[in-house]
């Protein structure tokens, strides 16, 4: 078992490391606005740590100011920690520069958000997925070609060939996100970031990209870290699942377990939270989210003090609750998470009340 | 394999063409840009004819071409269409040779300005920070400065400029404009994701500048081409007409200046009218041509019945 | 009587490429105090079905037949005068992302008092604030930000303040387009059930439209299920959910990952919508759909009832 400010991974034997957070922090400094004060201090993450295994799809979940976005930023370089390191193969890749980045460039890629932006306009399918093939002066014309045409049938853009020349305006949101992971894979790396990539698409298409993305890591044994807001998609997607919350870790575990036995507050009010499709009955209502929220001051405590129904006053007020291993692989940072099921009444009340 | 191969030129150039033809119906349905094209072509055709005149004889020269029986500036008539200046020579033919000097002006001051103002725009809006601050307080240091004035001081001190001489005066003085606009293009397209998953390919700074960014910028680029056209002519136009020109060249403005020195500003208004109308035209109609350009351009100022 | 009764309503707009059909032939009614919603793909045409009810069409949309019927009225026969009067006075509307066209220089009490002054004109501006007041208290935002500017509420607050704006004129039906896209987790699931409680103290009607089936599954009594224009199944939230009938509902609904039961592989849907200025003759959805028969593409799908509340568009979803 191996140790760090923010609690302890255990080191599982069979399992290999492929990617490291340890204590990782990032600060933004707001830029004045002309109606606010600004330049105050906000926390993106707060002392993370995080261990990633070889072929897996890890899922890191939470809200909008989460720090899910910037943890993917810095793990694909975009950005440098400002306390911290990050390993890829225990090699160190935080602050790497010139060739070295470059070559880190090879084996970590990242699909990004928003599938209207995230292609060039001005490029065809083609010249964008056939770009990084260039950059790192692989193969010649021909050869990127078929590696492109092989990329593209991956992503189940079929046939291919239809494809190649088209240009982005002229495909849907979810054929244009297929074609920000192929971009990703072509390289062939060895971790891709997955940054919410089905937010921006209407419901009906994300299983399409969540099918993708089982297909990917199954075919070219990618390790993904798929981040998003959504607990459902990281059951079905993910093998584990790591709730964060205003920059901290909450909860850690396997993703079956995190949302059947849920053990923080925080993954409790969450999963209370998501639509329910009219199966009301089948699901136990935690209750865990205080409203109005407390007043408490920042940066003391637990971070989710101000919203927990379940907190002590004092000692939760003051003290930074661990993460801790809960059960077996199933870590949580609170002082009243124990093992084995929560005894809870079966809610029988739909949000509807009928 | 092969016919993978084979099939890849002949869809390129089936992009530009789609590409073009989608531009050119949305350019169609614009009024401005229709009358504005007319005219252009219009005055392309004068200056390509510019050639043939002294062809016919000697005599329509602009420059040299005596007239043998007309020695001073007489009213159109068969012979001479327009009529001819106060040395006889036909004023028709100085304005088909004084179209082509505008075009060649024009275009090529826009051309070297914008070519200036975009890299300098690329590179201020990407690099941002010391690279940026000095680009573009250097911008605005040119920007003040009155242009035609201190053409007119070079020409004072440097004596006679020739065409090309106040070609590069102009370009070197109107980058400052077009950079700003590209540096507003290059800031806000460099926040787009699709410039960070460059850079998350490994793309160099350079690469990102001339594969992803140029590209997005370009049409602006052209846009403000046809703009700066028009204060190029018009530049050109205001330097001859106060004796800074090219005396060897036959512009409109040269053209102007013979009328006003010679005293038959209002004795000729066959000799006044003709260039003055032209340079009118022709800088109305490359602005048409740059507004409906923009349209074309910028999908959000299309009007959909 | 129903409060509202749209009857074959067909929408459709002029682009430079051809006649968009946008909306064909929808009919539906909804009762007083009564939720529905409508759920489709983007391009389905829910949001033009919203602007049509509240004669909010951009210039080139054009109704070309059916009936609006609310509270015995055929809105469609209004001039646009009479509709600038019946308009949030009656029917009100949120409008996608409406929480990011909340004026930035205005404070928010000020943006929702116009809105009710310019419904009341012979009001006093003191009388409008004591309405934004209760308003305030309705929706549950602290009367201490009252005079607060957009900037300083945070998503679900400025939400709340566009629900108070919708409700400013006391309409007896709320038009809500996306209200909760945008929003966090927790913050839609209050907002939602907020929005539920206002319905039951209001006896207010709301017509939900949404692209996410999850949101219109917990608050709505009714749901309509469109595609490519049509609206292809409607019933109780109960029967559409349990007993979905339309191929196109049946895939929708198992393509969305769930929180409980077992996991089973979600099965996207195949291919693209139809192209709406030319739509297929047969069932639109019939390329896309796995148990398409020869029947489906030649000629329109007829309704099929299977009950007297649970209606689908497809002829083969009895056997």
């Amino acid at each position: 078992m191996e140790c760090w400010s923010n609690g302890c991974t255990i080191m599982d034997n069979e399992k290999k490391t492929v990617l490291e957070l340890r204590d990782i922090s990032k600060i933004y400094k707001t830029r004045s606005s002309f109606f606010g004060p600004g330049g105050e201090q906000v926390v993106a993450l707060n002392r993370i740590s995080l261990t990633i295994y070889k072929g897996e799809i890890f899922g890191l979940v939470g809200e909008s100011g989460s720090g899910k976005t910037t943890a993917g930023r810095l793990i694909v370089g975009l950005e440098n920690p400002k306390e911290g390191e990050i390993y890829l193969n225990s090699t160190e890749i935080s602050g790497l520069k010139g060739r070295a980045l470059k070559e880190y460039r090879r084996k970590v890629q990242m699909i990004f958000q928003d599938p209207y932006q995230s292609l060039n306009p001005q490029l065809s399918i083609y010249e964008s997925v056939a770009e990084p093939l260039i950059i790192h002066k692989i193969g010649g014309g021909v050869e990127r070609l078929e590696r492109v045409i092989q990329t593209l049938k991956t992503v189940g853009l079929s046939p291919p060939q239809e494809f190649l020349y088209r240009y982005p305006h002229q495909l849907s949101g979810g054929q244009r996100q297929r074609v920000a992971i192929a971009r990703a894979m072509v390289l062939g790396p060895e971790f891709v970031v997955a940054d919410e990539p089905t937010s921006m698409l209407d419901a009906s298409y994300s299983a399409q990209i969540f099918n993708i993305l089982l297909n990917v890591r199954d075919k070219l044994k990618v390790t993904i870290l798929f981040i998003t807001h959504n607990l459902a998609a990281a059951r079905y997607l993910c093998d584990r699942v790591g709730v964060i919350y205003k920059g901290n870790l909450m909860e850690l575990g396997p993703a079956d377990e995190v949302i059947q036995n849920p053990k923080h507050p925080y993954t409790q009010a969450l999963i209370d939270a998501i639509p329910k499709f009219g199966h009301c009955g089948e699901i136990r209502e935690y209750k865990t989210f205080l409203r109005p929220q407390r007043k408490a001051s920042e940066g003391v405590g637990c971070p989710f003090f101000k919203r927990c129904r379940k907190a002590d006053e004092t000692r939760c007020r003051i003290d930074v609750p661990p993460l801790r291993a809960v059960e077996d692989s199933h870590y949580a940072a609170c002082f009243f998470a124990e093992p084995g099921h929560e005894k809870r009444p079966e809610s029988d009340a739909c949000l509807l009340g009928i | 394999m092969t016919d993978m191969a084979e099939e890849k030129p002949p869809k390129r150039k089936i992009h530009w063409i789609a590409h073009f033809r989608e531009g050119w119906s949305i350019y169609k349905q614009n009024i401005l840009g229709k009358i504005g094209l007319t005219l252009l072509v219009v005055f392309a055709l004068m200056a390509l004819f510019s050639f043939v005149p002294p062809l016919i004889d000697p005599m329509y020269h602009p420059m040299t071409g005596v007239d043998p029986v007309i020695s001073s500036s007489e009213g159109p008539s068969f012979k001479h269409w327009l009529g001819t200046d106060f040395m006889g020579r036909d004023i028709l033919s100085q304005l088909l040779a004084g179209a082509r000097i505008a075009f060649m002006v024009g275009v090529s001051a826009a051309f070297m300005s914008i070519f200036l103002g975009t890299a300098i725009g690329m590179i201020s809006g990407y690099m941002g920070k010391f690279v940026d601050t000095f680009l573009m307080r250097l911008a605005e240091v040119i920007m003040v400065m009155p242009t035609l004035l201190v053409t007119l001081i070079l020409a004072a001190l440097f004596g006679q400029l020739s065409i090309w001489a106040i070609v590069l005066v102009i370009a070197l003085f109107r980058w400052p404009g077009v950079s700003r606009v590209i540096r507003a293009q290059t800031l806000s397209l460099k926040q787009r994701p699709f410039i960070e998953a460059a850079k998350v390919a490994g793309a160099s700074h350079l690469r990102i500048i001339f594969r992803h960014i140029m590209p997005n910028v370009l049409p602006l680029s052209f846009l403000y081409m046809t703009f700066r056209v028009t204060s190029a002519i018009t530049i050109e136009a205001a330097l001859a007409f106060l004796g800074f020109g090219d005396p060897s060249t036959v512009s409109w403005g040269m053209m102007l200046q013979w009328v006003w020195k010679t005293g038959h500003m209002f004795k000729a208004p066959y000799w006044l009218l003709p260039p003055g109308i032209c340079i009118s035209l022709i800088t109305l109609s490359f602005y048409m041509l740059g507004r409906a350009m923009d349209e074309v351009l910028d999908p959000r100022l299309r009007r959909e019945q | 009587m129903a409060l509202l009764e749209v009857k074959k309503l067909s929408v459709g707009y002029n682009t430079k490429k051809g006649f968009l059909k946008a909306v064909e032939a929808v009919s539906f009614s909804l009762d007083e105090g009564r939720s529905l919603g409508f759920v489709g793909e983007s391009g389905c045409g829910k949001t033009t079905l919203g602007m049509a009810l509240m004669g909010l069409l951009p210039p080139n949309g054009h109704v070309t037949d059916g009936q609006i019927i609310f509270e015995g009225e055929d809105l469609l026969e209004k001039s646009e005068d009479e509709m600038r009067k019946f308009r949030w006075r009656k029917i009100s509307m949120i409008f996608q992302a409406a929480m990011n066209a909340l004026n930035p220089v205005k404070r928010v009490q000020d943006q929702i008092a116009e809105a009710i002054l310019t419904h009341n004109p012979n009001l006093e501006t003191k009388e409008a604030l004591r309405r934004v007041e209760k308003l305030f208290q309705l929706v549950g935002l602290p009367e201490g930000r009252m005079r607060d500017y957009p900037h300083q509420y945070s998503g679900g607050m400025k939400q709340r303040a566009i629900i108070a704006m919708a409700l400013s004129c006391n309409p007896r039906l709320i038009i809500a387009d996306e209200p909760t896209t945008a929003l966090d987790v927790i913050v839609q699931h209050q907002i939602l059930e907020e929005t539920r409680d206002l319905q039951k103290e209001l006896d207010l009607s709301i017509i939900f439209i949404s692209h996410d089936i999850s949101i219109v599954a917990d608050v709505c009594d009714t749901i309509g299920i469109m595609y490519a224009g049509q609206l292809v199944e409607y019933g109780s939230r109960e029967e559409v959910f349990d007993d979905p009938m339309h191929y196109y509902t049946r895939a929708l609904i198992s393509s969305y990952p769930t929180l409980t039961g077992e996991k089973r592989e979600l099965l996207p849907i195949p291919g693209e919508s139809p192209n709406l200025i030319e739509p297929p003759l047969g069932c639109r959805f019939c390329d896309r759909c796995h148990a398409s028969g020869d029947s489906c593409s030649i000629g329109p799908p007829e309704w099929v009832d299977i009950t007297p509340t649970h209606k689908a568009l497809c002829g083969l979803c009895l056997k």
